[in-house]
């Protein structure tokens, strides 16, 4: 499964970043994940199975769903609570839950 | 307090939203990061230059000859004096990337049209003369760095402008089908290439029949004073980093969004700066540049949270908070604080955002009047990035200049001093949710109750 991550300069989302990978390790997943800034998503969604935009860049959630939508992948916000302790394993989950549904 | 929430997120929110998703400002923002690296790269070239060593620049001289210092900084006339160059193609590649149009050929264009509106002669004052005389054939490097900024913006903004209209109206030269994309690609610019080119042709025409002579005159009386008054005034700045942090408060990223607005005009002083600090000026004409928010007001990311954090690791009777302390510390050591913002939260959250909006407040006031006055030297446009951590950040910043260490000290003590009652409620607070004592403070979906 390939997340891709995006906020503003994709700096405090790599934070996230290596708590999911992480956490995918442990559970045995394959996952490629990584962080980009909102700027360079156009360039990363190829790639990607799913897209997580940082709770402080919502206000481009309108603008990257139309993106994701074109390119028929999930695009949604994370938890801003999960967000912010790094929670890894909980984003994993929703990640999964978006690609799934 | 559930009001001021609803006023934030029904108010504010959708207004934050519309500014940072405006097409021209998101691709003026995003074009003038293309410069950034290599300004920084610049900046170490200045550090270089002006390293506060005893015997340094004597040892430099008796090394590399009288003129080490010119030839040293030759880089920082490729990386800050191109700077509107370099802004006038990344925009247009930014806003034509937008348009979903050919970016690359917008670049081209626009820098050609940049080009154009730029005289090409440079005043020139011979020895011995008392009048300068006007020297052709040359571009002048003034115009494009950051005193060519504004035109560079404006231009680049036109130029995609005309380009996009012309391609989606399809007014364009059609290959037949038989031709390789690459050369009818080159095809497709040709019309819109021209208009663009012939339109700021005769506005310079224009313009040079008028006293202002060019378009670069015009642009700094009527865009660039007025924006400097504002950029460059105590209440301007506290307006600017007041929305910030009421951005922030709102969970949204205000320093991307306000520094959309107020980006270029922080980047232009911070090189008005350079310049006199490079030609060894010792009162630099600037003093809230880039580096005065991201240096000495932003310790630890926007709202000064590093001393937040600090007092998490020291004084935290709640496991929670401890927990939280451990993991922001990393990150805010250079100055990335979401853990802190999401986490502790500070979004929606009254009784935090009260000290998240007072500090930087404070701190920019007291760093105003220390620099006003003297006590601390106003930042040397050495293009310190907001990643650097403090004391070396500020030290780096000043131009090798401890006092600028020092300020960030005092400024962290006074974030420290604020954010410190507020922090004991909340503390005590969670404390007593963890011994289960007060079950009854969690809320629904915004989660916190102050």
């Amino acid at each position: 499964m390939n997340i891709l991550l995006c906020c503003a300069a994709g700096m405090s989302t790599s934070l996230l970043v290596t708590k999911m990978e992480k956490s995918a390790r442990e559970q045995g997943l394959e996952a490629k994940i990584w962080a980009v800034s909102g700027d360079a998503v156009r360039n990363h969604i190829d790639q990607a199975d799913v897209l997580l935009v940082g709770p402080q860049v919502r206000y481009m959630l309108p603008q990257l769903k139309k993106l994701g939508e074109e390119k028929g992948i999930p695009v949604d916000v994370i938890n801003s609570v999960h967000y912010g302790t790094c929670n890894g394993s909980e984003v994993l989950k929703f990640a999964k839950q978006l690609v799934t549904k | 307090m559930s009001n001021l929430n609803n006023i934030l997120e029904n108010k504010i929110m959708p207004v934050a939203g519309r500014i940072a998703g405006q097409r021209h400002l998101q691709a003026l923002r995003d074009g003038l990061i293309l410069t950034m690296p290599l300004i920084i790269v610049g900046s170490l070239f200045l550090i270089l230059g002006f390293l506060p060593i005893p015997g340094y620049e004597d040892f430099m001289a008796r090394t590399f000859g009288e003129a080490w210092l010119t030839k040293l900084l030759y880089p920082v006339g490729a990386t800050f004096d191109i700077m509107a160059l370099i802004a006038a193609f990344g925009i247009a590649y930014r806003l034509a990337e937008k348009y979903k149009v050919d970016a690359l050929s917008a670049g081209a264009i626009s820098v050609a049209a940049f080009l154009l509106a730029t005289p090409y002669h440079v005043s020139f004052l011979p020895e011995g003369a008392t009048n300068p005389v006007l020297v052709g054939g040359a571009i002048p490097s003034a115009l494009m760095g950051s005193k060519g900024l504004f035109v560079a913006m404006i231009i680049a903004m036109i130029s995609t402008e005309i380009y996009r209209f012309f391609i989606q109206k399809n007014i364009i030269i059609k290959m037949p089908d038989g031709v390789p994309p690459a050369v009818s690609k080159s095809f497709i610019a040709l019309i819109p290439g021209f208009v663009v080119i012939a339109f700021i042709w005769i506005l310079r025409l224009i313009v040079e029949q008028t006293s202002f002579e060019s378009l670069h005159n015009i642009v700094g009386e009527i865009l660039g004073k007025p924006l400097g008054v504002l950029g460059g005034s105590l209440i301007g700045s506290l307006v600017a980093v007041f929305l910030i942090q009421l951005l922030w408060s709102c969970g949204l990223h205000g320093a991307s969004i306000v520094g959309g607005v107020m980006g270029p005009i922080w980047l232009a002083s911070m090189d008005a700066n350079r310049i006199a600090f490079q030609g060894g000026q010792t009162d630099l004409p600037n003093i809230f540049t880039q580096q005065f928010f991201d240096i000495f007001i932003y310790i630890g990311g926007s709202g000064a949270t590093l001393a937040l954090v600090v007092a998490m690791l020291l004084r935290s009777r709640s496991q929670q908070m401890k927990q939280l302390g451990r993991l922001a510390i990393g990150p805010g050591i250079f100055n990335i604080n979401e853990p802190i913002t999401f986490g502790m939260p500070i979004v929606m959250n009254p009784l935090l955002i009260l000290p998240f909006i007072l500090t930087p407040l404070a701190t920019v006031i007291i760093t105003y009047l220390a620099m006003k006055t003297g006590l601390v030297v106003k930042p040397s446009g050495i293009a310190v990035p907001w990643t650097m951590p403090p004391i070396i950040g500020g030290y780096l910043a000043a131009g090798n200049k401890i006092s600028g260490a020092v300020l960030q000290i005092v400024n962290f003590v006074v974030a420290f001093a604020i954010y410190y009652p507020f922090f004991r409620i909340w503390d005590k607070q969670k404390f007593a949710e963890e011994k289960g004592e007060t079950k009854a403070t969690q809320m629904g979906s915004n989660g916190i109750k102050a």
